[in-house]
């Protein structure tokens, strides 16, 4: 990973099961200067070393085993505040206050701009 | 003694026996061999009003309801020829007027040769008897209406009309508590007074009762011609008030025996029909929930998971498309890089026309559950299941599903989807119509020897004749809650069984939606009694 060793670079985590998008989104981030790390599974970021460095997530909400709203309820109880970008290609805003009231930072439907990709994970850095 | 010598001697009856016949609590008389009435005593005299001399013979008759004279004076010649003893039923007219049903028995006396020579006969009020009948009938049919699952109101109002019928005078009103706690009225009479408590009110007097001092509604009853109301609570089995039965009288006073016993029953039959009703609306309730969940959950999935196919390789394509702006603007411009995501923007738009491929693919080829499959059959059971929804939309459903139909080869829970979408669609269509009547009309028919056709015919809003082929184009749709999917899967449907679905606007107003199907006869070309099938087809 070539922005994780670079400490002065904000550290973005993505998580998603669609191997286009851990293509495409961490090299867009990178050309913004963010160092990424992406991960096929909850699971695989769960037990990553990345774990304590991240600085924000971008996470996809349906994915095959751990949920995105379920990896947010666990850092929460694991005393991880980790601000959170949820990402979903499945349309429709239903979801988008429950995650908002549980933290999360925004709610971008699939596909989004760059525009609103960046913009959300500059609030969420600058998220205490 | 014949005809003639009565009538010279006149009645021979012994002043003892005449005081003791005149006495007893019946109704008696007796007559000549031929029927001539030659005795009748004091009690019928009495209650028919009509003088000993006016009743001889065959005066008596004009104190019998003229409509059940014909048969009655056919019973009595007929027992008259037989010799036997025989009887019948007919309404006596009372002196002042009041019809009353009787039973009229006659016994021959015989002389030592066996020979007729008097006849002695006895009629007896049954008045109370048949009425009690006609209650128990009119009971009975109610029971029915309610095993049979006929609607509230009917039942409701065939009730009031059995309480009116046996309630001497008294009218009858019925208010029901729905589950919200309205109050709604039933029934002629006018409101019942408020009463919610759950015990019987009896108003013997509604211009003099204090608790109705002041009261708007004793105004509109008396009004109304009105004195008295009993009225008493329609209670649940648990209790529950579920409404009020009010009797009205024209005379103030205190409901008869007979009349409390109807109030009693009629609040027993009337809390019955309540309570299945209110059963039958939670059960319908949650089948319409139920029905209304899957379809939207299979529609709803698909689109859903659709939206899901598409949208993962457009993020991919916006996402590398901007990666490869911003690599060819940097400086100096990452040519490489900038080339691998447009490779990548590629690949994912391919990956997305796949995606709609496979979406064609599954539309046009799905392999469908093929049975042998009676079209009325299957309309029948998408009506019943829709009922109450066509109910609940003020439409009167006519069916005209022809008997000459032959089975198709196909799949039930399509082709029951197709219709339910058509017959939703156009009670939709309707749901805006202000005036004129809701009419939906559903029709099957053999079409051209091989085929059938099915006609959805509305009276709704219609169909722009620009638009009939659009509106089957995936996500036209002209409902803000609609998604556009139904018309365009139907016809997905009805296509991969090989057949059409299209529409046309009617002439007047609404539209018919129409498909057809070929019959399994047709499929297998095996119709040798249809001349239009060809043998080697």
């Amino acid at each position: 990973m070539t922005g994780s060793s670079k400490r002065t670079s904000p550290l973005v985590g993505v998580v998603d099961d669609d191997e286009s998008v851990r293509e495409s989104l961490p090299d867009l981030l990178r050309s913004f200067g963010f160092a990424v790390d992406a991960f096929a599974s909850a699971e695989a970021f769960l037990s990553s070393e990345s774990l304590p460095r991240t600085d924000c997530l971008i996470l996809d909400i349906a994915m095959p085993g751990m949920s995105g709203p379920e990896l947010q309820h666990e850092l929460a109880a694991s005393g991880h505040t980790i601000p959170i970008v949820f990402i979903t290609a499945h349309g429709g805003e239903d979801a988008r206050p429950q995650l908002i009231k549980a933290g999360a930072v925004d709610y971008l439907l699939k596909p989004f701009s760059e525009e609103a990709l960046v913009h959300a994970v500059r609030r969420a850095l600058s998220v205490p | 003694m014949t005809h003639a010598e009565f009538e010279k001697e006149g009645p021979v009856v012994d002043d003892q026996f005449r005081l003791a016949i005149d006495k007893i609590p019946g109704l008696v008389w007796s007559s000549l061999p031929d029927g001539y009435v030659d005795f009748l005593n004091q009690r019928w005299c009495d209650y028919t009003g009509l003088s000993m001399d006016e009743a001889m013979g065959w005066g008596w008759q004009v104190a019998v309801c003229a409509e059940d004279l014909p048969s009655l004076v056919d019973t009595w010649k007929t027992v008259l020829s037989s010799g036997e003893p025989g009887e019948a039923v007919a309404r006596l007219r009372r002196f002042d007027g009041t019809l009353r049903w009787f039973l009229f028995r006659a016994m021959p006396v015989r002389d030592e040769a066996g020979v007729v020579v008097k006849w002695y006969g006895e009629t007896t009020d049954i008045e109370d008897q048949k009425r009690a009948e006609a209650l128990l009938a009119g009971e009975k049919r109610l029971l029915e209406m309610i095993a049979k699952g006929e609607a509230l109101h009917p039942t409701l109002d065939a009730l009031c009309r059995l309480v009116d019928d046996n309630a001497d005078g008294g009218h009858c009103a019925i208010r029901l508590v729905d589950s919200a706690g309205r109050r709604v009225q039933h029934g002629a009479a006018p409101a019942l007074p408020p009463n919610d408590r759950p015990e019987q009110v009896i108003v013997s007097d509604i211009a003099s009762d204090a608790r109705l001092k002041d009261s708007e509604w004793a105004e509109l009853a008396l009004a109304q011609g009105w004195r008295a109301c009993w009225t008493q609570p329609i209670m649940s089995l648990e209790g529950r008030v579920l409404g009020t039965f009010g009797l009205y009288a024209e005379t103030s006073g205190e409901p008869t025996p007979q009349q409390r016993n109807l109030i009693e029953q009629c609040c027993h039959i009337a809390s019955i029909a309540v309570e299945r009703m209110h059963s039958e609306d939670t059960l319908h309730q949650v089948r319409a929930e139920l029905a209304h969940v899957s379809r939207a959950a299979s529609l709803g999935a698909l689109t859903a998971s659709i939206a899901h196919e598409i949208n993962q390789p457009l993020s991919g394509i916006v996402t590398n498309a901007s990666t490869c702006v911003r690599l060819l603007d940097s400086d100096p411009p990452n040519i490489d890089g900038a080339r691998e995501t447009a490779r990548r923007t590629i690949r994912d738009a391919n990956r997305a026309a796949d995606v709609i491929a496979r979406l064609r693919a599954l539309f046009r080829k799905k392999s469908v559950t093929t049975e042998s499959l009676d079209v009325n059959q299957a309309i029948r059971e998408v009506v019943a299941l829709l009922r109450r929804d066509i109910e609940a939309s003020h439409v009167s459903l006519r069916t005209e599903l022809s008997a000459r139909l032959r089975p198709i080869a196909g799949d039930r829970v399509q082709i029951q989807q197709v219709v339910v979408n058509l017959v939703l669609n156009a009670l939709d269509a309707m749901s805006t119509s202000r005036d004129g009547a809701r009419r939906l009309f559903i029709k099957t028919e053999p079409a051209g020897g091989d085929h059938v056709r099915v006609v959805v015919e509305d009276s709704g809003v219609g169909v722009d004749p620009a638009d009939a082929e659009r509106i089957f184009d995936p996500f036209y749709t002209s409902k803000h809650d609609g998604m556009g999917m139904g018309l365009s899967i139907s016809r997905s449907i009805i296509e991969s069984h090989g057949g059409r679905l299209w529409a046309e606007a009617n002439r007047d107003n609404g539209a018919t939606f129409a498909f057809t199907l070929p019959t399994s006869v047709a499929v297998t070309a095996t119709g040798p009694d249809d001349p239009r099938v060809p043998a080697n087809a």
